[in-house]
């Protein structure tokens, strides 16, 4: 009998799922349920080369049509609002019901909102869709002071791309450095440097207390009583996995759908994949939650594998990147459980990398440098983690000495 | 096929194995690789977005941008991993006297 396979998310999680599902399994039925009407398409150039014009709507798209019609994958636009895991059932909207053998939910992830107490709801934008990108790119044109409220990876790219569109930009950041926690405080403070030489203002260690619309501007009021004018206000205060669906059911919810290393949930024939998952990586030894596009091509990957009867574990070390001005950053692994910190480099023409070890090998590495001066060591620092190398730390901290030098075949 | 279109990218040991360089020629940008089997060469430019490949790894046939790690395969320039999905245009290398020239159309 043909199974039913549904895919709950047409996001990149979702799509690299159905693709290989149809690889190892030319029978069963494979629907890609999606709230947004398009298909699915790259989120990284939105806050980047969208907005810049250097990148068109038709660039996004992973697959045309044809790829999907060629597979046998259907794409349907509903949007989902009740499940039913029992009898493994999904409800629409519009009363549509959908009956699974076995699901993936691939939801994603949103952005949180800011808390005001008066209604400007409206008028603050958020950045996650290609809807959301082009109402920013319109709307900016006739916009001049425009301010970024939260200074993570999405609101400085959006600086970085505002910027470089002649715009005076503003980031209010809460905490003491840009792109909190997870990147060493060095590296953040070179790429807020970068920031400033641009013509971009930074302000740390401020909390908004209060918004007020005066004619077609804002005045944001910050809890040191300075006073910011501004005609455009744009949010990126972090995101949280989209799982409100859920939060009624017996799914295992925690920072997300908790999975095992074979994108598993607690219940049979149910699975979870890319933003949306607070996944069990085997070889960190604890779960973790990523946002980022490899993670979300390699997660839906390995979930349409067990998906299709393939079991697979999902060991891929964590990589992202953001590009902001000239600058390349890219994050490798995990850089919050260490013992000791080696830095190779110091110039940003050429690249500077923090490497965070433990037991003499390598967990995680954080790099920046002008376009393309860290990816290679970025990309060869994953291999080692992998592999479990003890590392020469000369080599490492040593720019002159290749580290493809330490990869042993 | 006339001796004027091979261009001299440099000498055979300005490569070492399984690594590039990269080759200026007018507005162009090349990148000749020396893998076990010889030298090969492909445009100098990423298909995705206008990085340079000569600071990506090479690791068996296999040529990884350093931007976005897109792979591309050096000997047939096809695109094997995204964001990477439009092939790279590769170019025929012939060694002479320890000489390297790559043939520009
Ligand atoms: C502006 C921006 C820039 C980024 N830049 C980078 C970068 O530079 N580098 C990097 O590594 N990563 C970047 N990312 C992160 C990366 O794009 C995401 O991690 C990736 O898209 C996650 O894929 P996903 O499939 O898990 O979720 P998504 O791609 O978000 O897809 C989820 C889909 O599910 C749909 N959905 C949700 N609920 C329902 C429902 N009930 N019914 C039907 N459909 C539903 C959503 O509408 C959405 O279309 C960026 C993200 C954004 C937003
Ligand atoms: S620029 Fe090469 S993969 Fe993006």
């Amino acid at each position: 009998m043909k199974k039913n396979i549904i895919i709950l998310g047409g996001g990149q999680a979702g799509i690299y799922a159905a693709r290989e599902i149809r690889q190892n399994d030319s029978k069963s039925n494979i629907k890609i349920l999606s709230e947004e009407n398009l298909l699915p398409y790259e989120r990284p150039p939105l806050s980047k080369d969208f907005l810049l014009d250097k990148k068109k709507e038709e660039d996004l798209y992973f697959h045309s049509s044809e790829v999907l019609k060629n597979e046998n994958i259907e794409f349907e636009n509903i949007s989902i609002n009740k499940v039913d895991f029992e009898n493994k059932k999904l409800f629409a909207k519009n009363d549509n019901v959908y009956s699974y053998d076995s699901l993936l939910i691939s939801t994603g992830s949103e952005n949180k909102k800011l808390t005001l107490d008066n209604n400007l709801k409206n008028d603050i934008y958020y950045l996650r869709n290609l809807e959301e990108a082009k109402k920013i790119k319109e709307i900016v044109l006739n916009k001049n002071k425009i301010t970024i409220i939260g200074g993570g990876f999405i609101g400085l790219e959006i600086a970085s791309s505002l910027s470089q569109l002649q715009k005076k930009v503003i980031v209010i950041e809460i905490g003491n450095q840009l792109m909190g926690r997870i990147i060493p405080k060095q590296i953040a403070d070179l790429v807020q440097n970068t920031h400033i030489e641009n013509g971009n203002e930074i302000i740390l260690n401020k909390q908004i207390e209060k918004i007020t619309k005066k004619n077609d501007d804002y005045e944001i009021l910050l809890n040191d009583n300075s006073l910011i004018e501004t005609d455009f206000i744009i949010a990126g205060i972090g995101s949280t996995p989209t799982v409100k669906l859920f939060e009624k059911t017996n799914l295992k919810l925690d920072n997300g759908i908790v999975t095992n290393q074979f994108c598993e949930t607690s219940i049979k024939d149910v699975y979870a994949a890319g933003d949306v998952s607070n996944f069990y990586h085997p070889f960190y030894e604890r779960n973790m939650r990523l946002e980022s596009y490899q993670h979300a091509q390699n997660h839906g990957i390995c979930a349409g594998k067990n998906i299709a009867g393939v079991k697979t574990e999902y060991t891929s070390i964590p990589w992202m990147w953001s590009d902001q001005f000239n600058l390349n950053l890219q994050l490798t692994g995990i850089c919050d459980e260490y013992d000791e910190i080696i830095e190779r480099g110091n110039d940003i023409n050429n690249g500077v990398i923090y490497f965070f070890l433990k037991n003499n090998k390598i967990r995680g590495a954080c790099g920046v440098g002008i376009i393309g001066k860290v990816g290679r060591d970025i990309r060869i620092t994953s291999k080692l983690t992998e592999k479990d190398t003890i590392v020469d730390k000369q080599i490492l901290s040593d720019q002159n000495l290749k580290l493809n030098k330490l990869i042993q075949k | 096929m006339s001796e004027e279109n091979w261009i001299e990218v440099g000498s055979t040991d300005s490569i070492e194995e399984e690594d590039l360089i990269r080759f200026d020629h007018q507005d162009k940008t090349f990148c000749v690789y020396k893998l076990t089997d010889g030298f090969y060469a492909t445009d100098g430019i990423c298909t995705h977005e206008a990085v340079h490949l000569e600071d990506g790894l090479v690791m068996d046939d296999e040529i990884e941008c350093p931007m976005h790690q897109g792979i591309f395969n050096i000997k047939s320039g096809e695109a094997l991993s995204p964001p990477a999905c439009e092939d790279l245009k590769t170019y025929p290398v012939k060694v002479d006297n320890d000489k390297i020239f790559i043939k520009i159309d």
